[in-house]
């Protein structure tokens, strides 16, 4: 469905370079620090940045070969873009009906309801909060195939970001073959949703797996430094130095549960593997 | 059908899925030529993701508890009698493997551990 080869783009204190691959049917999670390059990414797939190296395909074609009908099929959301602030709801929606022929007039009016906007409600006026959940509920109106979604979490509560979530299942299910890129600073944001995660730093990709195989199999040990010394070091990927001695990163948490049961082994989160990815050490 | 996830559980989400679904058909609360809901469908009310769902029900196909149609979803098999009570029985071994190991570590003698059982087995008859 997208597949992005070898992609690289360089600034004077930033480059990206990095490969990565959605099947179709698929959710894919881009995960990163501010500034780890995720909107870069976003823009270059879109083609809305130069890229200096690489291919980069969209339903197997390259993005400026593509016809109006396929662009049709893709919807975007990004976090520094919106409709004109001094149109109302009922113009934007006007807007999308002459842009998309799949528009479903009726689903957008149930969205709005559902999110409790009022149609004749100026941009301007709007919460970021709700001006977050409104680009979703645009992008989603004319049931498009592929979704590119940067930072659609942001700004929001955590009761909001469920709901947005629940939005996007809902499409999913509605639509079994559609798939999803999508990107968050915060892991647990969008891990549930997720089949596959991507973590990028500094422009790279540092780990990519299926989302349940690291729910399931990652785990934080933490040793003092005498447990530090004498423990395994065959499948820790990742180490960071504390107060109390270490943090370290395992692949492989059940086998530390089984072989040191003196040692704290918590199951690892998303965030938690960034974190000791990035700040800390490699063994 | 019901299935209720813990996400704090050091049984990976995947198996809690396989587990439930033997357990409903077990019980009889999933029938032959049931539906199962799709894929997606599942995920959005466990809030899962997809593919731990599918790893679910690839797994209970091989088992040959369920049968996957293309294009029209999956359904559960007719499953021999044979095979559940065998399912059944693994699942008893497991606990009382585990049982036993305990009393083992505890410095049960095996002894001790046969009269424990009578007792409490009494107890429940």
């Amino acid at each position: 469905m997208l597949k992005v080869e070898g992609l690289k783009k360089n600034y004077p204190s930033f480059s990206l370079d990095l490969s990565l691959i959605v099947n179709k049917g698929e959710v894919l999670g881009i995960i990163g620090a501010n500034g780890a390059g995720k909107t870069t990414l976003f823009k270059a797939i879109l083609g809305l940045i130069k890229k200096d190296a690489g291919e980069i395909t969209l339903f197997g074609k390259r993005s400026d070969e593509l016809s109006l009908k396929e662009r049709q099929d893709i919807a975007i959301t990004l976090a520094d873009s919106s409709f004109s602030r001094y149109l109302t709801i009922k113009d934007v929606g006007q807007i999308l009906k002459e842009m998309y022929p799949s528009f479903d007039p009726v689903y957008f009016d149930d969205l709005l309801i559902k999110f409790d906007l009022s149609k004749d409600k100026k941009l301007a006026t709007l919460s970021s909060g709700m001006q977050t959940r409104f680009k979703l509920i645009c992008a989603l109106c004319h049931h498009p195939k592929l979704l590119i979604l940067d930072e659609p979490t942001i700004g929001l509560d955590v009761i909001g970001r469920n709901e947005l979530l629940d939005l996007l299942r809902n499409h999913l299910c509605n639509y079994e073959d559609s798939t999803i890129l999508i990107s968050s600073h915060i892991a647990s944001d969008i891990e549930t949703l997720c089949d596959r995660i991507c973590l990028i730093d500094k422009g790279k990709i540092i780990l990519a797996c299926d989302t349940d195989l690291v729910i399931d199999n990652y785990g934080i040990i933490k040793a003092t430094e005498a447990q530090y010394q004498t423990i395994d070091k065959e499948y820790i990927i990742g180490v960071k130095k504390e107060n109390y001695g270490y943090t370290l990163l395992t692949e492989q948490r059940s086998y530390y549960r089984e072989n040191y049961p003196d040692v704290i082994t918590d199951a690892a989160g998303v965030d938690d593997i960034l974190t000791i990815m990035t700040k800390g050490g490699r063994i | 059908m019901k299935i209720i996830i813990s996400h704090s559980s050091m049984i990976p989400i995947y198996e809690q899925i396989i587990d439930q679904i033997k357990t409903l058909i077990r019980n009889g609360s999933l029938k032959v030529n049931d539906p199962l809901p799709s894929v997606r469908a599942l995920a959005k009310d466990l809030r899962v993701s997809a593919l731990t769902v599918k790893k679910a029900y690839d797994n209970l196909e091989e088992d040959c508890f369920i049968k996957t149609v293309h294009g029209k979803g999956s359904y559960i098999r007719s499953i021999d009698k044979a095979i559940l009570s065998e399912e059944a029985q693994k699942e008893a071994e497991k606990e009382m493997e585990k049982v036993i190991l305990k009393c083992r570590m505890l410095g049960l003698k095996n002894e001790e551990i046969k009269d424990l059982f009578m007792i409490i087995w009494e107890e429940q008859c």
